[in-house]
């Protein structure tokens, strides 16, 4: 099986075209185990993440034929092109760079108080919205994510410059809206928290939802429903209250 | 151009953002200390992360459950090995430990009666109590707890993308004076300089790639790192293996499919022949069953892919409780019954046609030798402080002594809460205390950074994946589940060669992220890391626990139980001795044994009835097991070893 491995090196792109050889008769490889045998044979520099091999560590995830995919459980076919997400930025290989949307949330996150009853359960939806393994494959063609590679976010900050919530992205994702969503919904959050959060998602751009075709989750989870929806009726419910 | 260093500053480094780390900067920050976080994975992506995500929890099941019981249990399944500070600390901390996961908005089901998080129906994976306490997406929740805590704090900066690579010590006093990082996303050395490290960066598992269940990253790199700075490593024999994980297909190899429990009362392991090696498969311990597959293999029995037949059709084919068993089946440990469904053949995911299965490797037991701070210490019996490193600790999977021969199941994500804390606290207390002196420092780094920077653009023909195939294949046979005093020597001759061969690794010059430089230096980490484990084994001539030794006997309960404690010297030269445990009183030990052999002879029984009585009886189990609504509420993967006194329950 003949697949085309997009590399980069100090900003150089190539395609590399490898040639999977099957371990079985009747293998269907996933895309991980194309890679990791690469690496093994001919590529042993190439550069690529995973973890779990099991769908849960969220890192894995990489664009088959331009569509993000995770690839420790996404069949490959001959003539499939793998390359890095294109939605963030490419460090090497098919390796990019994460740290600016997690560090976009930085200081938005104001969790329970001490003095909150721990033995409360939680609403069926926050344990939908926990099913989140990060794995950014949200991130194609949302709007709001979009403007921040317009704006060329900054690749390479020295990290002292990183410690505060200004080196993340400006502009938010669904995978933020979850995070803050779900804090939402936390039945241990305080009321202010609950705001607080829904302030947060204004702030990095909710309003892009309104006219949006909206997200799909790499794994599932009813963003649309569960995440965007609620935070736009939070918004409308905030705006009709205050006339 | 040689790679830049940045220098930096911190009161405590953290390294690993898995469970243990996170709650050692936590814990660090709140005791007012400037905290630097390093992780090689994105933060929070960690073994904790895709674990089961079951955790004991003291008191969660049941009133009678003191922290002396406890702390006993640990012990008596540790084959005493394990040191009673430190399963002290761990029985007093495990509840408020948890609830630390709880405040970052870990959200279990909540028992009202008891006011407590709601523990499974069972005593399990060994524990003698009810208090292991199950997640709505397992690890997942854990790890969004553990990834709140560090980016929301401000008091926490945090590198992810950043290797930690080596400690840097002063030698009058000998102490930490920080340490050196590889920061891939940037592309440049970071020099910090630290009073307080905390090691907690996993496991060794990915040394039997694929054999494994765990994440990529547990390289060894917290037991390398130690023993290169001259610390003492404890018990590194012990590393605990999964009798049932998949041998094929090759993308789901090593993952778990099972557990001795959910084999159920009919489960046998066959040959690939169909012979029976091993019957009453649920009452076996993990061990048993693993050595059980591997001697068979051994003996050319083995299945094609070098294992062996878990058969579960008995149970299946049972009219009345067949239909019962599936769904204990797949409730008892839906995460992995979900990957067998996934993998295997429709026949066999429905239990009509048996499982290949073969052993994996899940957790190291031994680590770095610490107190119940997780302070690094040497010396003779428990050890002490004054003889370690100041200025180390450890937490995690990282720390030693906490298990022994014998991890109970669900005790791991409470390991990392508890040692984690209690390491944090310990680290930012050290800080205020211990100044670090600009000028003698900055020289105590030279050799580290020159070292490393040399590392860039290294010439050579070997590539460092490569040996790390050859590495991991030669851990599986010689120093995997079964070993022996000659296969333990073939594989440090092997090391050897494979040592021999590092400055030969090519590595470009390129500091933007080297991904040869970085499996170089986990190459290394691995490499070292598999000396320790060969050294313990050399010393520990029987079988014990994780242990299994095809050219010993099984290690008496009765006698002096004693950890291995491995050190390299500066040479590279390893030694290894013993230091004796305190054994529980015999009487003790005697009715643990009463009590497993009389659980034991109540369901031997049921396998001699006839089948239709049989049938009947089964039914009837199953029943009691499930309750009213005919769902188990999951069962902790395993935790049942061959140490004394432990077995699988039902
Ligand atoms: C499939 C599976 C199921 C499990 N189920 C359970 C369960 O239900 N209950 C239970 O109690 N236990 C369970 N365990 C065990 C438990 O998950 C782990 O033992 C525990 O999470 C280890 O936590 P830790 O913080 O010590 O390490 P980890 O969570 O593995 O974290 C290690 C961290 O260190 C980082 N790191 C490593 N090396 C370096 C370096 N050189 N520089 C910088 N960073 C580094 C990694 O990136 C990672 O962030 C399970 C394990 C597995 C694999
Ligand atoms: S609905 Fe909002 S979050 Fe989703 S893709 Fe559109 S802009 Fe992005
Ligand atoms: S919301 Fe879905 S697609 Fe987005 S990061 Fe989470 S799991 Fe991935
Ligand atoms: S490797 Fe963990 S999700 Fe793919």
């Amino acid at each position: 099986m003949k697949v085309e491995i997009v590399t980069k090196r100090a900003g150089e792109e190539a395609v590399v075209e490898y040639e999977y050889r099957m371990r079985t008769e009747d293998e269907k490889p996933m895309v991980l185990d194309v890679l990791l045998q690469a690496q093994a044979t001919v590529m042993p520099d190439l550069a690529f993440r995973y973890g779990c091999r099991a769908r849960n560590c969220g890192v894995c995830t990489v664009d088959i034929n331009g569509r993000p995919r995770i690839a420790c459980r996404a069949r490959i076919k001959d003539g499939d092109r793998v390359s890095a997400m294109a939605t963030l930025p490419v460090l090497s290989d098919l390796v990019v760079r994460r740290d600016g949307v997690a560090r976009q949330l930085r200081g938005r996150l104001s969790t329970a108080g001490q003095a909150n009853d721990l033995n409360i359960e939680a609403p069926e939806d926050y344990h939908m919205l926990t099913a989140c393994i990060e794995c950014y494959a949200c991130l194609h063609e949302c709007p709001m994510h979009a403007r921040n590679l317009e704006e060329a976010w900054p690749l390479k900050r020295p990290p002292e410059e990183q410690a505060g919530p200004t080196a993340g992205y400006a502009h938010g994702n669904p995978f933020s809206l979850l995070k803050l969503q779900r804090l939402r919904i936390d039945p241990l959050t305080p009321d202010a928290g609950v705001e607080a959060a829904l302030d947060n998602a204004v702030a990095l751009g909710l309003d892009t939802c309104i006219d949006c075709k909206g997200c799909k989750c790499g794994i599932g989870i009813d963003l649309m429903g569960k995440v965007v929806r609620p935070l736009l009726d939070s918004v409308n419910d905030r705006a009709d209250a205050s006339t | 151009m040689p790679i830049n260093v940045e220098w930096m500053q911190y009161d405590v480094v953290v390294v690993g953002s898995g469970g243990a780390g996170s709650h050692a900067a936590h814990a660090a920050a709140e005791a007012g200390a400037r905290v630097l976080m390093v992780s090689k994975d994105p933060i929070g992506c960690s073994d904790t992360k895709i674990s089961e995500g079951i955790a004991t929890v003291r008191g969660s099941g049941a009133d009678d459950d003191t922290e002396e019981t406890l702390s006993e249990n640990l012990r008596l399944a540790g084959g005493d090995l394990p040191v009673s500070a430190i399963t002290d600390a761990f029985a007093a901390d495990s509840k408020e430990a948890y609830d630390t996961y709880r405040r970052q908005g870990l959200r279990p089901d909540i028992d009202t009666e008891r006011q407590a998080p709601k523990s499974l129906p069972l005593p399990m994976g060994g524990h003698t109590r009810r208090r292991s306490v199950g997640h709505r997406n397992s690890g997942v929740a854990f790890g969004h707890a553990n990834w709140n805590t560090v980016v929301q704090s401000e008091q926490i900066d945090y590198l992810e993308d950043a290797w930690f690579l080596d400690l840097v010590t002063e030698e009058t006093p000998f102490r930490v004076a920080g340490g050196l990082i590889y920061h891939a996303a940037l592309g440049r050395l970071i020099a910090v300089k630290a009073p307080s490290v905390v090691i907690a960066s996993g496991g060794l598992s990915t040394l039997y790639f694929p054999k494994t269940d765990t994440m990529r990253g547990n390289t060894g790199d917290s037991y390398a790192i130690a023993a290169r700075a001259g610390v003492e490593l404890v018990d590194m024999e012990q590393v605990q293996f999964l009798p049932f994980c998949l041998a094929s297909p090759p993308s789901y190899e090593g993952l778990l499919v099972g557990e001795p429990v959910t084999a159920s009362y009919l489960g046998v392991l066959r040959d690939k022949n169909g012979k029976v090696i091993l019957d009453g498969v649920f009452l076996r311990t993990r061990a048993e069953c693993s050595s059980a597959i591997m001697r068979a293999v051994e003996d050319g029995r083995g299945t094609p892919n070098g294992g062996a037949y878990l058969d579960m059709t008995a149970n299946k084919r049972r009219p009345r409780s067949g239909p019962y068993f599936m769904k204990f089946l797949a409730s008892a440990l839906p995460s992995a019954y979900k990957l067998a469904r996934q993998a295997m053949s429709k026949a066999a995911a429905d239990c009509e046609e048996p499982w290949e299965v073969r052993p994996s490797a899940h957790y190291m037991m031994g680590g770095i030798r610490a107190d119940a701070y997780g302070a690094a210490v040497g010396g003779d019996g428990d050890g002490s402080t004054s003889s370690g490193l100041p200025g180390l600790f450890a937490a995690g999977q990282a720390m030693g002594g906490v298990f022994g021969a014998n991890r109970l199941g669900s005790t791991s994500l409470t390991e990392g809460a508890v040692f984690g804390r209690r390491a944090g606290e310990a680290a930012a207390a050290r800080a205020r205390k211990t100044s670090i002196d600009k000028t003698t420092t900055e020289a105590v780094f030279s050799p580290f950074i020159r070292e490393t920077r040399s590392r860039f653009g290294q010439k050579g023909e070997v590539a460092a994946a490569a040996l790390k195939l050859t590495l991991q294949k030669a851990a599986w046979s010689n120093i995997g589940p079964v070993r022996t005093s000659e296969r333990i020597a073939e594989m440090e001759k092997i090391l050897s060669s494979l040592e021999s061969q590092l400055d030969q690794v090519s590595i470009p010059d390129c500091a933007d992220w080297n991904q040869a430089f970085i499996e170089f230096e986990e190459l290394r980490n691995l490499l070292m890391s598999a000396r320790a484990v060969c050294s313990a084994s050399r010393e520990r001539e029987g079988s014990l626990g994780g242990h299994v030794r095809l050219d010993g006997k099984q290690i008496s309960a009765f006698s002096q139980p004693y950890s291995t404690v491995v050190s390299c010297n500066s040479a590279g030269g390893w030694q290894v001795r013993r230091v004796d445990r305190d054994r529980t009183p015999i009487r003790q030990i005697l009715a643990f044994k009463i009590q497993d052999a009389k659980r034991k002879a109540a369901v031997k029984w049921l396998r001699v009835l006839p089948k239709g009585m049989q049938d009947r009886a089964l039914e009837k189990k199953y029943l009691e097991i499930m309750g009213n609504d005919g769902v188990i509420e999951r069962v902790m993967p395993g935790g049942d070893d061959a140490a004394i006194g432990e077995a699988t329950r039902l």
